[in-house]
């Protein structure tokens, strides 16, 4: 995890499954503040529904605190994961890195 | 298609770890087929999703069990999987977060069938093209 002043960023890379399911429950627990966070998924080459529970959790404990958020996905595999899950449109989720920051700081 | 790449027989122990290894043979499997990457993709999310509720949920009570993954080619344009553990599979319902291994599954595979007579089996078909199949077919 990194931080400016402005934006939280989590950044998660490679094969994300049910092995390492810990892993991803515990980089997706929100920080404390409601400082807007970037999930960046762009170098996850493959995600299983391990992620898709992380996300959903991330996405209510974000709505419960007001907390703003955008995820960053680049890859097909992982975006339509999201789409088969029913949740295409469950996040505000972003193909360009420049984007998602615009979203979040306005 | 050649015979070196007619079918995938693996079993390993029933653990989350062995997932990854599982999934990259079968990987390694399809590209052999040389199906379109979409269709490679779609096919692992898929029995990903399978593997991963057979070693979460088919040994609960900590029984070193195994899965075993059987994947071939049926005539032209079927894929046929089957993911067989012995222990007992739990279906849970896309809700709270939880339980979105089967619906993904579900929305992927051309069919999806369930068998709890002995252990469980999960029997997925995947319709595919095979370029090969096509270029040999018109020649």
């Amino acid at each position: 995890m990194s931080s400016d002043s402005s934006v939280v960023v989590i950044a998660l890379s490679g094969e994300l499954d049910v092995g390492r399911a810990d892993e991803v429950a515990l980089a997706l627990e929100l920080p404390s503040r409601t400082t807007p966070v970037l999930l960046d998924l762009s170098d996850v080459s493959y995600a299983d529904s391990t992620v898709i529970s992380a996300l959903f959790h991330f996405s209510e404990k974000a709505m419960a605190t007001n907390t703003p958020i955008a995820v960053l996905i680049v890859k097909p595999q992982l975006m339509r994961l999201l789409e088969y899950a029913g949740l295409g449109e469950a996040f505000p989720v972003f193909r360009e890195r420049s984007a998602a920051l615009t979203y979040l700081t306005g | 298609m050649g015979d070196d790449v007619a079918e995938l027989r693996m079993t390993r122990t029933a653990a989350r770890a062995n997932v990854r290894p599982m999934r990259h043979a079968l990987r390694s499997f399809l590209e052999a087929l040389e199906l379109a990457p979409d269709t490679i993709d779609d096919v692992l999310t898929a029995v990903g999703e399978v593997l991963a509720n057979a070693v979460e949920h088919a040994y609960v009570d900590g029984a070193a069990g195994t899965v075993e993954l059987y994947a071939r080619v049926e005539g032209d344009a079927v894929l046929e999987i089957d993911v067989r553990d012995s222990g007992t599979y739990i279906e849970r319902t896309a809700r709270a977060g939880r339980g979105f291994g089967l619906r993904i599954a579900r929305a992927i595979a051309h069919s999806l069938e369930i068998d709890r007579s002995r252990g469980t089996n999960v029997h997925l078909s995947f319709d595919i093209v095979q370029p090969r199949r096509r270029i040999r077919a018109v020649k």
